[in-house]
């Protein structure tokens, strides 16, 4: 595959995809409040609004494109992962380089949970952690994750930070789930005083973040290959963890073991600061969202979107909890925007 | 090519009544993308040549003449003829009468 083929392929697939984001959820949602004011009668629920357009040719397009589309990206003849295995010497070189580095502590003895292994998330083939080249991979996939934003993808990590950085300072910060440390970097260069510790299961990935760190001449920052909600942190080791499109990967369970280790990793008052996709705001929104985790291969998108968060964390001893719509650049509407976006929600909690 | 093996135990996921269509939208949209690499390519050429003074891009893109129109006529209906003639279900060979494997297609 020449490169000018695979940036045009991929470029075209993106046009592709804004097309869908714009146009047809457009059309889609206008064909179905044109439903509901023929019905007289408001959906309540992601059932209500499957009964009403699941089976119209429209939705089965819309449905069609975003599993395809995305299928496409990863695996077709100009997809990420040929791309990336054709050149993969040329390009693990440099990470290779970085691999002793003392900013990168790998654990080849981690064992990989179940539900990791059994499905190949955001569609991508052996996941994150498959291949040396996964966390190249997974960087250029993210580039296109949301696709309005293009190239301002990685503000929206900035803008995250900014919304942290207002509730305090902190010293001791443990970015969880910090794959290849998209989210690691804002943080480590808002915060050049702190010392930052990043976990995440996917050695590729942590390669990728820690060449980056180097690249960057970040003295402060740590990545190491653990699972988040069973880290070697000592109690009250952190005044601030946070994640970043990390929970709604996790089955309820680990979801509710995460927040656990959250809570004893934070020294009393320490804050814990998650963005990631939860509220939302009509029926209508909560069947595009659960029918996206089921084409995106995300199982614990729905399961995560109907856990009562803001009660577990009360129960789990957290106080000040809040759980906010986030607005992932200027000009969103976070209850009803003209196009498709992921329902991003900051989670935020204190440790009493 | 990708040459990725069908992921052991996943089942297909289909959007419409017939799965025949899901695989059909698949081959248009890897022929979209192909065709759009292609025109990419195309264009490039163009420029490339533009620039060394071997075709002049305002002469490709200025519009045919009449006779130039009319030459390429028979072409053009060729090519309309190859692409829509699958619809009738015209039969090119004569096949087994109807029934048993038949009912297929």
């Amino acid at each position: 595959m020449d490169e000018r083929g695979f940036a045009v392929g991929q470029a075209f697939m993106l046009d592709a995809k804004k097309y869908w984001s714009t146009v047809l959820y457009a059309t889609l949602k206008s064909d179905y409040r044109r439903r509901v004011r023929l019905t007289g009668r408001e959906p309540q629920s992601a059932a209500d609004v499957q009964a009403l357009i699941g089976d119209t040719t429209l939705y089965r397009y819309y449905a069609w494109l975003e599993r395809h589309l995305q299928r496409f990206k990863y695996s077709g003849r100009y997809g990420l992962v040929p791309y990336h295995r054709e050149r993969a010497a040329v390009q693990l070189a440099p990470l290779e380089q970085a691999a002793d580095d003392p900013r990168l502590e790998l654990n080849p003895d981690l064992a990989l949970p179940k539900y990791c292994a059994t499905v190949d998330i955001h569609q991508h083939p052996g996941g994150v952690w498959g291949e040396p080249i996964a966390g190249l991979v997974y960087e250029r996939g993210a580039r296109s994750t949301t696709p309005m934003m293009g190239s301002r993808h990685r503000d929206l990590h900035q803008r995250f930070t900014d919304l942290v950085v207002e509730g305090g300072k902190s010293d001791r910060i443990l970015d969880m789930g910090c794959g290849f440390g998209k989210s690691t970097k804002p943080f480590y260069e808002t915060f050049p005083e702190a010392e930052i510790e990043a976990v995440d299961l996917a050695a590729p990935c942590l390669k990728l973040a820690c060449h980056d760190a180097v690249q960057a001449q970040a003295q402060n920052v740590r990545f190491r290959q653990m699972n988040a909600y069973e880290t070697d942190y000592a109690a009250g080791s952190f005044d601030l963890v946070t994640s970043t499109m990390l929970i709604h990967e996790l089955p309820p369970k680990e979801i509710d073991r995460l927040f656990d280790e959250a809570h004893r990793v934070l020294a009393p008052g320490g804050r814990m600061v998650h963005l990631d996709f939860h509220i939302l705001p009509d029926a209508f929104a909560e069947f595009l969202h659960y029918g996206h985790g089921r084409r995106n291969n995300e199982p614990f998108m729905q399961p995560w979107a109907e856990i009562d968060v803001a009660g577990l964390l009360a129960v789990k001893g957290f106080r000040n909890v809040s759980v906010e719509p986030f607005a992932e650049a200027d000009g969103v509407d976070v209850t009803d925007n003209p196009s498709w976006r992921f329902p991003w929600t900051v989670i935020a909690a204190e440790k009493a | 090519m990708s040459k990725e093996p069908n992921r052991e135990g996943t089942s297909e996921q289909t959007f419409f009544a017939d799965p025949a269509l899901d695989r059909a939208l698949g081959v248009v949209m890897a022929l979209a993308t192909e065709v759009y690499v292609l025109r990419d390519r195309l264009r490039a050429v163009e420029a490339l040549l533009d620039k060394a003074g071997v075709v002049s891009i305002n002469d490709l893109d200025a519009p045919p003449t009449a006779a130039a129109l009319q030459a390429g006529e028979a072409d053009r209906q060729a090519f309309v003829a190859g692409l829509m003639e699958p619809l009738l279900g015209r039969q090119a060979s004569k096949g087994a009468p109807s029934g048993g494997e038949a009912g297929h297609g």
